[in-house]
């Protein structure tokens, strides 16, 4: 790999952290708005749902999201915190349908201690100030003025320090904040405070609260009438005001999120760390609160984050598992609960481990992450691309065309499926007992190649072959009619739809024939000046049978033409440049868009939109599925119209948003493919590849596929065993109500099912910490090695751990060795035949030794002290790379000689590490927890002892997301003939649920995107006015500097979704053509 | 239970009356259309960027008493307050 690197987003963020209601996108309508860290997505309630409207991507990791309605407006502003202190207002503009940056500014300052508690953003009821809570003791305030705009912003000295929770009160003439804080001897009380906007301070407020419940953390405010603020703790909850208290007991519990639903705020949501929803009410006679009641609802995903929504449906956002659509039903299911779960949306956040394997065996990795926490803890399937899920094959060489038709014109499905080959055409049919089975159409004639056939009204079917076209009843199977080609002619292409025949011989004669109720006429013929190399006249007018445009691509002039119908005029010709023919056209629409798409011969693809009207070709674009000639034929799934795109790399093409996409479809090869939806396989295509006739139903149409496996608990690592064909995870339970409310395992999965095969308990405190699967010199076993730990209340840091050598035995875990260790094992390697681990601040070596008795043991070899924590290592032959908790990253090597572990270099910086993985023998790439990413090279040639010790920091970049794990590996199937199979990756997954891929460039390609980049940045603004330099900044609490040689590649991405203008805008700027821009870029999304 | 369950505020009564009950341990599939901000409506007017008033909040402290001492004073002797108010770089000679 290499210190150019570009990085990608595979799967976004979908962790929830804050969601709100209002009126946003107009004053008539009621808006979702979710916040997933770094984006926000807009939804719009309907009598349908949800619907989702925009995903926007924010420069920045979201602290606060609150909607406010500012004096006179008649729709909700958005107001917008990072964790980086920035802020914006935004506003929706519903005519242009962009959004406005009303205000936005730096809330920074120099000097501060950052909360520990996270940052609070919050605004005042009547809209006279905003309220941020963002170092310890202090309290910034930005003031309103009376026409809505923002003032300059000012800090308040805030005497509390360790501040839990901050609102405003409602119903105040003056603004009043309540602050929920712990006191030096971790008591919690709560006070007010008003904020006096005239002499920039607090006046003490009308009431204050002492003594709460030591696990008091959440302040709900009341509005009118009856005000106040409810403080919830985790063994009482209680209702304050200035003139009244209230408190009842609760069932112990830490509430996580709450959710007004009445506007009077008399009834409030709360959802707990185990996932259950309860209703809190507030009784009140005449405007005074009389009592508090608390009832449980039912069990949702634990809910970081709870929206009221309309009609009794709530929305639950989630960060440790799903986030789901739920109603709330007045009468209890059978299990007694009021909450019905309509709609689940998918959360892989926490990805805590994963790993990448290739199940299906097709050389395609798909990465499984341990995803979730607590209940909600599941793994992960994720793959890309689409599959076909094979139904049929029989082995059938040399295939050159299919095609389905109907027994009659009314039928539904398809009955027969015609398979051409170079001497002839089979006819295969479901038979009675739904098998496929060759017959005979009479009326075709089956001795040579058929070029094209298709359905046709009045029940008949039509055969093109090089000698003539022949009708064919459906019913009787008998010919009706034929056309002959002219003598000493043959037919080259062929084409044909319900009503119309087109057709080319050599010579370049096109030949236009209608069909009628048994009658083949010829209306119209063409001399083009060359031969024909493809035809296309697929009806995407309203008429579903007969199309007033002809598409052809030609030979010798290389171009495309589009011919009116019936009168063959030629009214557009398209040179496609270059020298490659094209091998197949074919008019398509999608989502009310007509394009015109034409393959090259050479593996590449143009498409254009087509003006139907006048057979305007524009918007050329360009794009390299593989590198073999193409065949494009359409298909339905779901009642929506794809394309196929039969070649070395098979596609499927479809629209999403107006904007075509390109999905692989998991096959190696395939030569040709036709829709065959009969009775028995409903849905289906025929594929012909690599000698074989598949039949097959073929995934939903989207990039990255997710398949769900809920655990019911914890999967912190994960690890696969190709020869066990198993995969083992530490995985802990939760459960409250026993003594030991956490127990913790190693389980065995099949790799297939994914069922638990075998469990292997640990021991009380003790905590799975990682697994690996190797095996050892001179034993040519394979095992899984535990790392564990003992995590005992008194202790600070464990003292004591064990590594626990498994067999997999008749699919048992069987333990076949186990080494006590001086402390956690946080990490194993299987390193020159013998097993490496990290423990504590050491990293030990350990050989595997036959006993006498022939058992083996776990023999200490040498070691290397030096580390704080040494948490992360990876190995790269006699190299070790250990990333530490708080010392960055340093390289050890291993003398085998000397039988000794030596540091070789360090980077002295001083970065608290979440993750590292080795890029090269000199290159080594480490997230720390500031959410940046770096990489550090290796100073072999350092003139002196000093330089050669020093790991030189190469790249620094602010990804955003914290990062648990790095591997190797790609989530796209390599193939090695293609640019991007060159191109070494490394996939990431984060806490947020991100996967994402770098990518490691050769230099003239970087050099080439990274102006791409700074020109995109010109083109397409950050959201909020943010900055894309700013948030791409390495930044920690130590310094803040430029990022460098890593690129954005969501921000290069999202020139695809540029309209035309905006390319053109950035094409002059990079000075490279945009159908050149949009195939290179295209060809990076293929990375992921 | 029931008297506290039902009753549910309604905005609009007709969102998710036609909602389909699809699968719920299938999970939802829509997937927005992401926004990018091309337009010049991404930067507010210059007098809403807005940023901390630099004044420390001691100085502010000062400052204000100051004034609070000096306001009564202020009618008697308004060109005094320069020369007492605040250190003044004296010239060299």
């Amino acid at each position: 790999m290499s210190i150019w690197n570009y990085v990608v987003t595979a799967h976004k963020p979908t962790n929830v952290t804050h969601s709100c209601v209002g009126n946003f996108t107009s004053p008539q309508d009621l808006n979702l708005i979710i916040a997933k860290c770094t984006r926000v997505e807009i939804h719009l309630l309907t009598p349908q749902g949800l619907q989702p409207m925009l995903d926007v991507p924010i420069y920045g990791r979201i602290a606060t999201l609150e909607l406010f309605r500012s004096h006179g407006e008649a729709q909700d502003f958005l107001f917008i915190a990072t964790e980086r202190y920035k802020f914006c207002v935004l506003q929706w503009d519903s005519e242009t349908s962009e959004l406005v940056t009303r205000a936005m500014g730096d809330v920074s300052d120099r000097i501060g201690r950052a909360t520990d508690n996270g940052q609070i953003g919050i605004i005042d009821p009547d809209c006279r100030l905003i309220g941020l809570h963002l170092y310890d003791g202090l309290f910034k305030v930005i003031p309103f003025d009376n026409r809505g705009q923002l003032k300059e912003a000012f800090n308040i000295r805030l005497e509390e320090l360790q501040v839990l929770d901050i609102k405003f009160l409602y119903g105040c003439s003056k603004p009043t904040i309540v602050v929920l804080y712990q006191d030096n001897k971790d008591a919690r009380h709560a006070k007010t405070y008003e904020v006096s906007l005239k002499d920039k301070d607090f006046v003490e407020g009308p009431w204050s609260q002492n003594n709460l419940d030591n696990g008091a953390d959440l302040l709900i405010p009341v509005p009118p009438p009856l005000c106040g603020v409810l403080i919830i703790g985790e063994e009482t909850i209680v209702y304050c005001s200035a003139n009244a208290f209230k408190a009842i007991p609760i069932r112990p519990s830490i509430t996580k999120a709450y959710g007004r639903v009445d506007p009077d705020g008399s009834r409030y949501l709360l959802g707990d760390h185990t996932g259950l929803l309860s209703l809190l009410v507030i009784t009140h006679e005449k405007e005074k609160v009389t009592g508090l009641k608390i009832e449980p609802l039912g069990e949702t995903s634990i809910a970081s984050t709870i929206s009221y929504l309309d009609n009794a449906f709530v929305y639950i956002g989630s960060s440790y598992g799903d986030s789901q659509l739920i109603k709330l039903n007045q009468q209890p299911d059978a299990k007694g609960s009021y909450v019905e779960v309509l709609e689940r949306y998918v959360n892989l956040g926490p990805i805590v481990d994963f790993c990448v394997v290739d199940l299906e065996r097709q050389g395609q990795g798909q990465v499984v992450t341990c995803s979730g926490a607590y209940k909600d803890g599941s793994l992960r399937v994720v793959r890309n691309g689409i599959g076909i899920n094979e139904q049929a094959s029989v082995e059938l060489q040399g295939i050159k065309g299919m095609w389905s038709l109907r027994s009659s014109t009314d039928d539904l499905f398809d009955t027969f499926l015609v398979v051409s080959f170079i001497s002839e055409t089979r006819i295969l049919a479901m038979n009675l007992e739904d098998e496929l089975e060759e017959t005979e159409i009479e009326g075709f004639c089956s001795q040579v190649q058929s070029l094209s056939c298709h359905d046709a009204v009045h029940n008949q079917l039509v055969q093109v072959t090089s000698s003539s076209v022949r009708l064919v009843s459906s019913t009787t199977r008998e010919l009706r009619n034929e056309w002959h080609a002219p003598s000493g002619y043959s037919i080259n292409v062929a084409t044909a739809n319900a009503t119309q025949v087109l057709l080319a011989t050599g010579g370049g004669h096109l030949v236009y024939l209608e069909i009628g109720d048994g009658i083949l006429q010829e209306i119209k013929h063409a001399q083009l000046e060359y031969e024909i190399s493809c035809l296309d006249i697929n009806p995407i007018g309203e008429n579903p049978n007969h199309s007033n445009l002809a598409a052809v691509g030609m030979w010798t002039d290389i171009s495309v033409r589009i011919f009116s119908l019936p009168d063959l005029n030629l009214i557009t010709k398209e040179p496609l440049g270059g020298e490659i023919i094209p091998r197949s056209v074919l008019l398509c629409a999608f989502e009310g868009i007509s394009y015109l798409l034409c393959a090259l011969g050479d593996g590449h693809l143009l498409n254009f939109l087509l003006n139907t009207s006048t057979g305007e070709l524009t918007d050329r674009k360009k794009v390299s599925l593989g590198t073999q000639p193409i065949t494009l034929r359409t298909f339905s799934s779901k009642n929506t119209t794809h394309v196929f795109a039969a070649s070395d790399r098979p596609t499927v093409i479809y629209s999403s948003n107006k904007k075509l996409l390109y999905s692989n479809v998991n096959l190696k090869e395939v030569s040709h493919m036709c829709p065959f939806n009969s009775a028995a396989f409903p849905d289906s295509l025929a594929i012909a590849k690599e000698g074989e006739l598949t039949i097959g139903t073929i995934d939903d149409i989207q990039k990255l596929h997710i398949r769900s496996i809920p655990l019911g608990e914890h999967a912190r690592r994960i690890c696969h065993q190709e020869q066990s064909r198993t995969f083992a995870i530490c995985s802990l339970k939760y459960n409250p109500s026993a003594e030991e409310p956490e127990t913790h395992f190693v389980r065995l999965l099949d790799d297939q099912t994914f069922e638990f095969i075998s469990t292997y308990p640990l021991d009380t405190y003790e905590y799975g910490c990682f697994i690996i699967s190797c095996s050892f010199s001179d034993d040519s076993n394979v095992y899984y090695c535990v790392g564990t730990a003992y995590v005992l209340p008194e202790e600070n840091e464990p003292s004591k751990g064990r590594i626990l050598v498994f067999a997999v035995e008749d699919g048992k875990l069987q333990l076949i060795a186990e080494k006590e260790t001086k402390g956690a094992v946080y990490c194993l390697n299987a390193f020159n035949g013998k097993l490496l681990a990290a423990i504590n601040q050491k990293i030990q070596l350990y050989k595997w030794v036959l006993r006498d008795d022939g058992t083996h043991e776990l023999q200490s070899e040498c070691g290397h002290h030096g580390h704080i924590l040494a948490l992360y290592v990876q190995t790269r032959g006699d190299f070790i790379v250990v990333g530490d908790l708080m010392k960055s990253i340093s390289l050890l090597i291993y003398k085998h000689e000397e039988g000794a572990i030596e540091e070789r270099a360090r980077d002295y910086n001083a970065n608290w590490m979440s993750a590292v993985e080795i890029l090269d023998d000199d290159i080594y790439l480490g997230a720390e927890n500031s959410f940046n990413l770096f990489t550090v090279r290796k100073n072999s040639e350092g003139a002196t002892d000093e330089e050669r010790g020093r790991l030189e920091v190469v790249g620094e970049y602010h990804l955003g997301e914290f990062i648990n794990r790095f591997r190797h590996g790609s989530l796209v199937m390599r193939l090695p003939d293609s640019e991007v199979g060159q191109i070494p990756t490394v996939i990431f997954g984060t806490i947020n649920g991100v996967i994402g891929v770098i990518a490691s460039l050769p230099h003239d390609q970087y050099v080439f995107l990274e102006k791409l980049q700074s020109s995109l940045r010109k083109v397409i603004k950050g959201v909020g006015g943010l900055s894309h330099e700013q948030w791409r900044s390495f930044s920690n609490d130590k310094k803040t500097v430029e990022a460098r040689n890593f690129l954005d590649g969501d921000l290069i991405e999202s020139f695809l979704d540029l309209n035309r203008n905006k390319m053109d805008e950035v094409s002059q700027a990079v000075g490279v053509s945009v159908e050149e821009l949009c195939k290179r870029v295209e060809e990076l999304t293929r990375l992921h | 239970m029931d008297s506290v369950l039902g009753n549910w505020p309604s905005y609009d009564p007709h969102n998710f009356s036609q909602l389909r009950t699809s699968d719920p341990s299938r999970s939802s599939k829509m997937a927005p259309a992401t926004y990018h901000s091309i337009h010049n409506r991404d930067v507010p007017p210059a007098d809403q960027v807005i940023n901390t008033e630099h004044k420390n909040i001691l100085l502010r402290e000062i400052y204000r008493r100051a004034e609070e001492k000096l306001t009564p004073k202020r009618a008697a002797s308004d060109n005094l307050i320069p020369e007492h108010g605040s250190k003044q770089p004296r010239v060299s000679t």
